[in-house]
């Protein structure tokens, strides 16, 4: 359950890029974000990611307000949702294997589990023959799927997915849109933005429009983008 | 997970990355072992002026005259008073005769000298006493005390006030060779670790897009931290067995050199006597450089 309450975010000293955000995600849920560029997708994502702070109004992920956690505490809350990007965001210097097992790594877990966990995500977006590529041996829409991986391997509620398809051809925009469908069939709630018209048109959920930092459009259900 | 595994992954990763920034680790290597030789220049520097400064004051000394009719119990009274003072380090008496033998003795080649004083009919030499003090400031209060003695009328001439310029100079230099060094090594301290912290922050920096991806994969602040801290602990290492190795070579050939013109100092020696030490405070030290500048350059990025 995502919730924002009258949110209003303010980049000093007065750039308001979100004002009066009431929203409510499910779980489970599939919810695009669309709008231009600069309407407040992306800083809506960072208040859920908590990189950014609301500077009125409350953010409540799962019944917690993430104003009200500590600082130290931010990254166990950063475990419990899973986040991709368009510029995928990769170590360039770790191979396809040590990209998701780092991000295991990092939360201590048993090297025994990520030996065992990493080839069955990789597997399942369907890089299991790339596990020792480094990135830059990987095509844009293997690179992302790496990404999504990296991102589903603490199996998150979550999964914040921040224009996935920006930097990638048409039909790696479809796959990465079909492992994401997938993802939420399997019952992670997905938030979407992205700008891409055909790509929203095709998913036929939910469609939040945004416009100069507000929420212009709410459509649950076959939404599409209209501006 | 064990601590030990965690520990040894942290070890592995910070070298992996020492590694892979081959020219920045080379420099900031450099500049840290270019502050440890510093430090070490400045332990050497403190050294030679010490030995330089107790070399002087071991050769200056107060000696008080007697006159001819002082008698030797007078003398040795005045010894014994003297002694009784917490200052002293050694009082030498010189008798008359002890005088004439040493001045004898002093110029046995000298035909003309040994000639004129067999025409003498009385020992023209004094008794006197030699006074060392354990520090070169006492010897004011000592003069002083031979001026209120009471056999003060026996004494002929207190040749501190000869000497008192000298005296003086040497303790200038001494007590500002101490001052000024220790201002000079505080203030180079702090310029290294501005530089070290700014190489390091350099390194960090490149990495920056690493430490993002950590946070945003949720990977906590120790956790960040631990590799660059321990690669931060490299550099000092590095540059200690740097520092070291171009350090001992240089001293040993500057102490050929030194001991040309003053023997009885030997800087090499010093620095072998005290290897162990050395060692260990060159090592500590970087090693608490690199980690210091690591923990406050990566400080930044750890903002959430």
């Amino acid at each position: 359950m995502i919730k924002f309450q009258s949110v209003k975010k303010i980049y000093k000293p007065h750039n308001v890029v979100l004002n009066d955000i009431n929203l409510e995600i499910k779980p489970g849920e599939f919810v695009s974000l669309v709008g231009l560029s600069g309407a407040g997708k992306s800083t809506l994502l960072k208040l859920l990611t908590r990189e950014e702070r609301p500077t009125a109004g409350k953010v409540i992920v799962e019944d917690t307000d993430l104003d009200e956690i500590r600082d130290k505490d931010v990254p166990y809350y950063r475990r419990k949702i899973g986040t991709v990007y368009q510029d995928f965001k990769l170590l360039e210097k770790k191979t396809a294997f040590e990209n998701v097992a780092f991000a295991m790594e990092v939360s201590d877990t048993d090297p025994e589990e990520i030996e065992k966990n990493v080839p069955q995500i990789l597997a399942i977006v369907g890089l299991a023959d790339k596990v020792d590529s480094f990135p830059v041996q990987l095509s844009g829409g293997e690179k992302q799927r790496l990404a999504i991986a990296r991102a589903m391997i603490h199996r998150p509620t979550i999964l914040l997915a921040d224009e996935p398809t920006g930097n990638l051809d048409l039909v790696n925009s479809y796959d990465v849109l079909k492992l994401l469908l997938k993802i939420n069939e399997l019952g992670t709630t997905v938030v979407l933005a992205s700008h891409d018209t055909n790509l929203v048109n095709t998913i036929g959920r939910r469609v939040i429009s945004m416009d100069k930092g507000k929420i212009v459009r709410d459509q649950t259900h076959h939404g599409r983008y209209v501006i | 997970m064990t601590a030990m595994t965690n520990f040894k992954k942290i070890i592995r990763s910070a070298w992996t990355n020492f590694q892979r920034n081959g020219y920045l680790s080379f420099g900031a290597t450099g500049i840290m072992a270019l502050t440890l030789i510093l430090f070490l220049g400045l332990l050497s520097l403190q050294f030679l002026t010490s030995q330089v400064v107790t070399s002087i004051q071991d050769k200056i000394d107060v000696s008080a005259y007697f006159t001819a009719d002082a008698t030797e119990d007078q003398i040795l009274q005045v010894k014994s008073d003297l002694e009784s003072l917490p200052d002293i380090s050694n009082i030498t008496y010189t008798s008359r005769d002890q005088a004439l033998e040493d001045f004898k003795a002093r110029h046995a080649q000298d035909q003309l000298i040994q000639d004129s004083l067999s025409q003498l009919d009385e020992n023209p030499l004094a008794a006197s006493l030699n006074i060392k003090a354990k520090d070169s400031s006492q010897y004011a209060s000592i003069a002083q005390f031979l001026e209120n003695t009471k056999f003060r009328s026996v004494i002929d001439k207190i040749d501190f006030y000869e000497n008192k310029g000298v005296i003086e100079r040497v303790q200038n230099i001494s007590g500002g060779i101490r001052n000024w060094g220790l201002a000079a090594t505080f203030v180079l301290a702090i310029i290294a670790v501005l530089v070290t912290f700014n190489t390091v922050r350099l390194t960090i920096f490149n990495q920056k897009q690493e430490i993002e991806i950590m946070r945003l994969v949720g990977a906590s602040n120790w956790h960040i931290r631990g590799p660059y801290l321990v690669e931060g602990g490299f550099y000092g290492l590095f540059a200690a067995a740097a520092a070291l190795g171009i350090f001992y070579p240089i001293s040993y050939f500057a102490s050929g050199k030194i001991s040309s013109f003053a023997p009885e100092i030997n800087l090499f020696g010093y620095f072998v006597h005290g290897i162990a030490q050395v060692f260990l405070l060159v090592v500590v030290l970087g090693i608490l450089l690199g980690v210091v500048s690591s923990f406050i350059a990566i400080r930044k990025h750890l903002r959430i």
